[in-house]
This record gives structure tokens, sequence and C-alpha cells, in this order.
């Protein structure tokens, strides 16, 4: 039975849904993690700490975990742990990306020096230290421009700024989100249009599209909150081929060769532009609305036959749509309790209504905040019925803050 | 009375999804059928195993709480409507909607053997680990060798609760105790009020 190394964060969303793929397709699991389990010791092969801070600590930790519990591949589940995925691979030489390669695609400045250098559409940007004085760069920026961090996740901290002043706004607010963990920012150009996502397994550098996912609410900023993702999409086929080729493009330019890539990008009159690309899963629980082929195989267990090079059933999503809301934090407070969950569970399509915001969680917007209250799942024949669905349990649920 | 029963699904994946009833069902313990065959005698189980094209595989009662687990890939929406009307029928029914679990078999494992061992490596062994973040973990009851627990305190809504159960407890148990076949969590982790690791990162 083959072994795997899991690289599950504290803090991720993917727990069971990665531990219930390799067991459904029965690997010998080893979950390690940046904080150690509380029963670590009664299971020393199945679970593991390493510093996902110092990628090449890991590695020395993984590299002697090996030598007693021979591994056959690592899989990380988020931004950070792809990193540390390729750096273990790479020291037990075993297949995945190339370190430069994840280090790029988790880095936004490394990305886009590369996506331009190999002539990848992505907004023009420049990189800038957050020491400098803002009044004074503010001066010196087209706009409207966006502000954004160069290691924070899911939109938080990322900023629209239409002017001067509003540029300085943002600065002040990135400043403080930041609060020293970096020393420099991006500044890139907004680009209007129409965004979408796209899901993808790369296999020997090929880009296999998994799922390409419209978001009907526009994000124009000035925060980019996440809402409604809807597959398949209704864009017009031959803009979904060259929004592939775009992503493909990027991953090459990144040097990205195998495992999961998640792909966020606009199209407009000019066509596709590549706007975020990640070696990683899409985030949250969202990808419990995928599955594949006709037994509902889930994306982790794609990724992970993909990393154990066992064989993969299909790569095709099923026949339906299916849509996923990130529930959009409702305020600045401590949650008292949310009521009409089982009402919004009773729309039609509505599959599930997930919570997971706890009693007594303090809730803190974007761009501060990044954590949503929760999800909702819908699936039914048309993308449209899906995302009025989602709408409407939406409506149902009432988030009683403090 | 059946006019007053609420039930609210709350699927934990494709395959397994919790009914939580505003009535109690069965409030001696925990039932658990693996079978059509296994449920006779108890006409809720009876009746979810009966649903046509459900591939039900194994039903829970515990209290309020019926688990259902399928094996086929259809939405739970489908499958969870005849779920309810099993419920709402059984309960309106006036009998028992669960049987009390017989004595075992001789030469089978006896369950009452079986948690007497479980829960002293619960209290021994687990909890004391899983304390050192604020958790518990509860023994609810062994049926045909399975162990039924509820986490609770700094495992409740965890965002690590699973890989303490499938990497820790579950190893423990296999070590311990081989005899377990298997382990039902029937935690209500949307409930967790203060859970260890919280889920945050996209």
């Amino acid at each position: 039975m083959p072994r795997l190394l899991l690289l599950l964060p504290s803090t991720t969303y993917r727990t069971a849904a990665f531990v219930d793929a390799a067991r459904r397709i029965g690997a010998n699991l080893t979950v390690a993690s940046e904080q150690p389990s509380t029963l670590e010791a009664a299971n020393p092969a199945g679970l593991l700490t390493l510093d996902f801070q110092h990628p090449e600590r890991a590695a020395d930790q993984a590299h002697d975990f090996a030598r007693r519990h021979p591994i056959d591949a690592v899989v990380g589940v988020d931004d950070d742990t792809a990193v540390v995925a390729s750096v273990v691979s790479a020291r037990l030489r075993l297949p995945g990306n190339p370190v430069e390669a994840s280090q790029a695609a988790r880095n936004k400045h490394r990305q886009r020096e590369l996506l331009a250098k190999h002539n990848v559409p992505a907004p023009r940007f420049a990189l800038h230290p957050l020491a400098r004085d803002p009044q004074e760069l503010a001066r010196s920026i087209t706009y409207p421009c966006v502000l954004k961090p160069l290691h924070l996740s899911a939109s938080r901290g990322v900023i629209r700024a239409d002017n001067p002043a509003g540029f300085v706004a943002a600065h002040a607010r990135l400043a403080a989100i930041l609060d020293g963990c970096d020393t420099d920012f991006l500044v890139e150009d907004f680009v209007p249009g129409y965004e979408v996502a796209l899901e993808g397994l790369l296999v020997n550098r090929r880009l296999h599209v998994l799922a390409l996912f419209d978001k009907p609410d526009p994000l124009d900023g000035p925060f980019f909150e996440e809402t409604i993702y809807v597959t398949p999409s209704r864009v017009p086929a031959p803009l979904q081929k060259s929004i592939a080729q775009c992503t493909e493009r990027a991953a090459r330019a990144l040097g990205l060769m195998e495992g999961p890539v998640h792909a966020e990008l606009r199209y407009n009159e000019r066509g596709p532009w590549l706007i975020e690309l990640a070696a990683r899963p899409i985030g949250g629980r969202c990808s419990a609305v995928l599955r594949f082929g006709g037994d509902g195989v889930t994306l982790e267990e794609l990724i992970l036959r993909h990393a154990l090079g066992m064989p993969i059933p299909s790569l095709a999503r099923e026949n339906v749509a299916a849509g996923v809301m990130m529930i959009p934090i409702p305020g600045a407070g401590v949650l008292q309790e949310v009521r009409g969950v089982a009402e919004a569970k009773a729309v039609p399509l509505v599959e599930d209504v997930q919570i997971t915001a706890h009693p007594g969680e303090r809730l803190v917007p974007f761009p501060e905040g990044s954590r949503y209250p929760g999800f909702i799942f819908a699936r039914g024949e048309a993308p449209s019925a899906v995302e009025g669905a989602l709408r409407e349990a939406h409506r149902r649920l009432e988030f009683v803050l403090a | 009375m059946d006019e007053a029963i609420r039930i609210t699904a709350e699927p934990v994946d494709n395959h397994r999804c919790k009914f939580v009833v505003s009535q109690p069902l069965h409030a001696a313990g925990v039932r658990r059928f693996a079978s059509a065959d296994e449920a006779k005698g108890s006409p809720l189980a009876e009746a979810i195993f009966a649903i046509p094209a459900g591939g039900v595989t194994e039903v829970i009662v515990s209290g309020n709480i019926v688990t259902v687990v399928k094996d086929n890939p259809a939405p739970w929406p489908a499958v969870g409507k005849a779920v309810g009307a099993a419920i709402r029928a059984a309960a309106a029914s006036g009998a028992p909607p669960v049987a009390t679990k017989a004595a075992p078999a001789a030469g089978a494992v006896d369950d009452d053997v079986l948690y007497e061992r479980v829960a002293r490596l619960f209290e021994d062994q687990v909890n004391p680990m899983v304390a050192r973040h604020g958790g518990r973990v509860e023994l609810i009851d062994v049926q045909d060798a399975v162990v039924m627990l509820r986490m609770g305190g700094g495992c409740q809504g965890c965002g690590m609760a699973d890989v303490t159960l499938r990497q820790g407890i579950e190893g423990m148990l296999a070590q311990h105790i081989p005899e377990v076949r298997g382990i039902v969590d029937i935690t209500d982790h949307t409930s967790g009020a203060n859970p260890y690791f919280q889920a945050s990162k996209k």
C-alpha cells in the first residue's frame, strides 16, 4: 500500500475531504501539520509535525521520517503547503512541481514577473516598499488600481483605489493588515471584466480543465469578497477555450508541471486576463460541489490518485450544474446565532448549508477579515437555477451579531 | 402528532447524512443496522432500507438523530425526502420505531465487554491526550463491534477533528482492541463553541 504524506495546516477547511479521499483510495496515510497532534505519540507513523514556516527544515524532518516510513507522494492542500510539498518532494526525489515554480505561484510579485516575461495577459503591476510615503506614491499611480499584499490568501488585504485619496486610505489599511509581516506590496491596474475561476489538474505540464466556474456577482471592489461560483460556465465555448489556453500558458510560465491549479481570470473585449494562479485546489469547502465520473469521485480523490500515480477513472465532471456560495460576512461583531438554516436547506436544489463560524466567534469583514461564516451548496439542471437557489437560501439566513 | 414532527437534514458528505428529529425515536442508547436483515423488527430502519433505489447501507438511530449511509451518488435531497417520510411514518405509528438490542449470540463479540474496554482506553489514554487541547471524547455505545462516539470541548468543530479521529483514535483502537470493526462519530461539529483549531485559510 503506498504511503501518502498529506500536508494539512491546522487551519485548513479541507481536512475531512482529504482524509476521507485518502481512505477511499486505500493509501497509507501520514498527516503532517505545523502543530503537533495530541495523539502523535500514539500513532507515530500516521501523524507528524513539520515546520511549514521553514520548508527546508520541514524537508529535513520529512527525510528523517521517510527513513522509517518510506513515502511515495507528498501533497499540500493550500498555498503555503504547496511550496513545502515541492521542497519535501525534491528532497525525497519524488515527482512534483519544481520548488521555484511553487514559490512563484505563492509570491504574487514573482508570479507577475514570470507572466510578463512570457507574455501572458495580466494586469500591469509594480512592487513598492510599504515604507514609502503613500502621498508621494499616490501621485505616480494610474487609476483605478488595486493594492495587493504579496502573500495573503482569500483576497484579504486586496483593495481598489480610484484616486490618490483612495490610494492613501487603502495603503493605511493594508499596512495595518500586514502589521510588519511584509515590507513590500503590489499595485496593479484594475482590469474591468467578468470574472471566472478555473479548476484544473496538470499532468506532465498539460492542463486538464476540471471545472470552469462563473462568478455572477461583479467583483469591482473596493474589496473583493467572493460569493457565488457556478459551473458549468455560461461563457461562450470559444472564450472558454481561450481562458483554458491562458491558464495553461500561465502555468507553463511559472514552471508548474504536476498537480492541482486554481486560477482566477477576467475577460473583456481584449480577451482573458490572468489575475491569479495558485498551485493548489479551490479553497474553503467549495470543492464539495465537484464530482467526477459516474461514481461521484471527489476532487481530493483525483488529486491524491494523480499524486500516487494511481489510475484516475475520469476527469470529466458530472453532467449537472453545481454551485457554491461563500456566505458573505454579514458585518463586524460577535456571532450569537444563525437563524433560518433549516429554511435555507429547504430551498429546492440546495443540498447543504454549512455554517462554519461558531457561536461567540468574532466576524471581521473584508479586507481585514477573510473567513467566510459558511457555505451553501446547490445542484440542478441549469446554472441559472442553481444560482437562484443559492441566492434564495442565502436570503433566508439571518446572522445575529452582538 | 405526525404534523408536529420537524426533521432537519445535515449531510456530512454525499454518502452520510444526519437527520435531526424534533422528538426522540430511540431513548435506549444507540442502534446500528448494517443491512435490511439486521433491520427486521425495527420499523424505522426497515422502511429506510426499503427506500427504492436509495442505496442505503447503514442506519444508526440514537435518541433524536437518525444517521443514514448510502452508497449511490444521488444527491441527498432525492433520498432525504423518502427518509423523512419513513421517520414520520414510524413516529406516527405508535409502535417503537426501533427494537431494543438483543443479547449477543453465543460466540459473538460481546458489545458490553467491548464497551468496557473502549471506555477504559478512552479514559486512560485518549482523553488525557486530547485534554491538552481542551478536548474530550465520549463513548456513546458499542454496537456490533462498531464504536459510537461524540467529541466535545476543543475537539467539537475543530478543523483537525477528522485527523484526531481517523489517524489517532482509530489507530489506537486497532492496536489495543482489534475486535472493534469501525467508528461512527455522531458529533454535531457545527455546534462547537470553542474549537481548538479553527478553519480560516482559503
